[in-house]
């Protein structure tokens, strides 16, 4: 479900865009949900491809004796098949959308815009990950965060917001959320203007930054509780521990929200969208809660 | 001497498959148990159900008086399991991980006692790297070190071998005699090498499909080691109907 859903949203967004008459112009609609469409192809693939590459080289099956030749084309091949699924879901969805949409007669352009960009995102992510060769296995980057936060970590559970932290930035030098940038485009409305792009540059960087924040921190606090399950770990204590970088990352992303609110100049309006997009987004944590709620012993 | 493991009719079953049977074990405080047998007989299993790691279908772990399902955390804070190496967190460095151990233990720092068993163990010069850095040995030794941290009572090895160059080996099996010799610490060892459970062990508990199928005390164990034409591994083939 995680695997398809990124990919059908954006997908989704970029048709709604393609179709729609939000920024002053169908020109700039269909520029708006081609570059989407070209930007989010090329995530999707690119992380996947070095997934694949990495657990093909590196993995268990790296001793096996396949040609590196036959690897390439069987990712090729894959990536080849998917890329036919997301022009046929693309498809499908554009003539959907555009049954009702304002610029219909316009539908070969959109078509035609919104294919090529998927069909050049991929391509373009193909051969950078195939460039990588032998380097994929560096592919998760640095993992040091830029400046440390010794004062915010939990004395009694240290080094856990480290680890969410490293996880966070392996996940975002990943490829991120992207499908967020999709979602944001699609719900901003009219035109733009300087502070606009400033503003939806703001807001989609955080919302896709704290998503995958989200995602990392519940994911390692779940680890965590796994790998301390043996251990007298107070419960209560591990899930205040857990949601210490969460709560962080929370409110640096809402303190940049609401600039891109105000620069947006949709006050109420964008406040409320942005305390959606948090709300949205935090859901991981009730797998923090979840993961930290093991049972005391056995059944 | 007291007893430091109580566990009754213990039962854990992954689906219908049954893995533990009703095993019915009891450690007391200075005794090195190794636990052996085929492969599938329910030694990991076992270990973890102590641990209160496996969910139990029946039956009851008593450690230390205190019964894991009504006060897991006093239980469990007389236990040290080992932990295995691709279990360890590789965006770690080792000193980090043994601090967030030290920390779910309750210790403000981690205790010189475990940085002194990093030394033995020759894991100093790397406990700044990050884990996934490690070879197999080094996770084995800090996994070793995260199991021993706190200097819990009852330890839980799960082929802590594994790996472990010869002198490292050596010098881990030099600590574990060194601690059961004290009389405070036991040992439940699941292993394969038959020569460490008859050479160190103080009993061998010999598990198949589940259940204990036959167990020799220290006496047992000293005759063998007299007589060169006995050994574990003949009576361990005997026991197996091998």
């Amino acid at each position: 479900m995680r695997i398809i859903s990124a990919p059908a949203l954006l997908l989704a967004c970029c048709a709604a865009i393609a179709c729609g008459d939000f920024y002053s112009g169908y020109g700039w609609c269909l520029a708006a949900g081609a570059l989407l469409a070209l930007g989010g192809g090329y995530a999707i693939v690119h992380a996947r491809l070095l997934d694949a590459l990495g657990r093909w080289r590196f993995g268990w099956c790296g001793a096996l004796p396949v040609g590196r030749g036959a690897t390439a084309s069987t990712l090729l091949l894959v990536t080849a098949a998917a890329l036919l699924v997301s022009l046929a879901f693309a498809t499908a969805l554009l003539l959907g959308v555009s049954v009702s949409a304002p610029h219909r007669a316009d539908l070969a352009y959109a078509l035609a815009g919104i294919d090529l960009a998927l069909v050049v995102g991929t391509a373009a992510a193909a051969g950078r990950a195939f460039r990588a060769g032998a380097r994929v296995h560096h592919a998760d980057g640095i993992r040091e965060s830029l400046f440390a936060l010794p004062w915010l970590n939990d004395p009694r559970l240290p080094h856990l917001l480290d680890w969410q932290r490293r996880a966070t930035l392996v996940q975002w030098r990943r490829g991120g959320s992207f499908v967020m940038v999709g979602v944001v485009l699609a719900g901003v409305p009219d035109g733009p203007s300087l502070p606009m792009v400033v503003a939806l540059v703001l807001l989609v960087l955080s919302w896709s930054w704290l998503a995958v924040a989200m995602r990392a921190s519940a994911d390692a606090a779940a680890a965590a509780v796994r790998l301390l399950g043996a251990t007298p770990l107070d419960v209560e204590c591990a899930r205040m521990a857990s949601l210490r970088y969460p709560a962080a990352a929370a409110l640096c992303a809402v303190v940049s929200m609401i600039a891109g609110a105000i620069l947006a100049g949709h006050g109420a309006i964008a406040l409320a969208w942005a305390a959606c997009a948090v709300a949205v987004s935090a859901w991981p944590l009730f797998c923090i809660f979840r993961a930290t709620r093991r049972p005391e012993g056995p059944a | 001497m007291t007893t430091l493991l109580h566990a009754t009719d213990l039962r854990v079953a992954y689906g219908d498959a049954c893995v533990l049977d009703g095993i019915d074990l009891e450690i007391a405080r200075g005794e090195f148990v190794a636990l052996i047998g085929p492969n599938g007989a329910g030694k990991t299993t076992l270990l973890h159900a102590i641990a209160g790691t496996a969910p139990l279908c029946g039956g009851n772990v008593d450690i230390a008086g205190y019964d894991l399902a009504k006060a897991p955390r006093a239980a469990k804070q007389a236990i040290g399991l080992a932990i295995d190496p691709p279990g360890l967190p590789v965006l770690l460095t080792g000193r980090e991980c043994l601090a967030l151990f030290a920390g779910a233990r309750g210790l403000p720092a981690i205790p010189p006692a475990a940085l002194a068993l990093g030394e033995t163990l020759s894991l100093t010069s790397v406990l700044d790297r990050r884990i996934d850095s490690y070879s197999l040995g080094m996770r084995q030794k800090l996994g070793i070190m995260l199991g021993l941290i706190g200097e819990p009572p009852m330890l839980l090895l799960d082929e802590p071998f594994n790996g472990l160059d010869p002198r490292s080996a050596l010098a881990f099996k030099t600590h574990l005699d060194a601690l059961i010799r004290q009389g405070d610490t036991s040992v439940l060892l699941a292993t394969h090498s038959l020569d460490i459970a008859e050479r160190h062990a103080t009993r061998v508990v010999l598990l198949m499909d589940g259940r204990v199928r036959r167990s020799w005390d220290a006496a047992e164990l000293a005759a063998m080691r007299e007589q060169p034409e006995r050994s574990l591994e003949t009576a361990m083939a005997e026991a197996s109907g091998a």
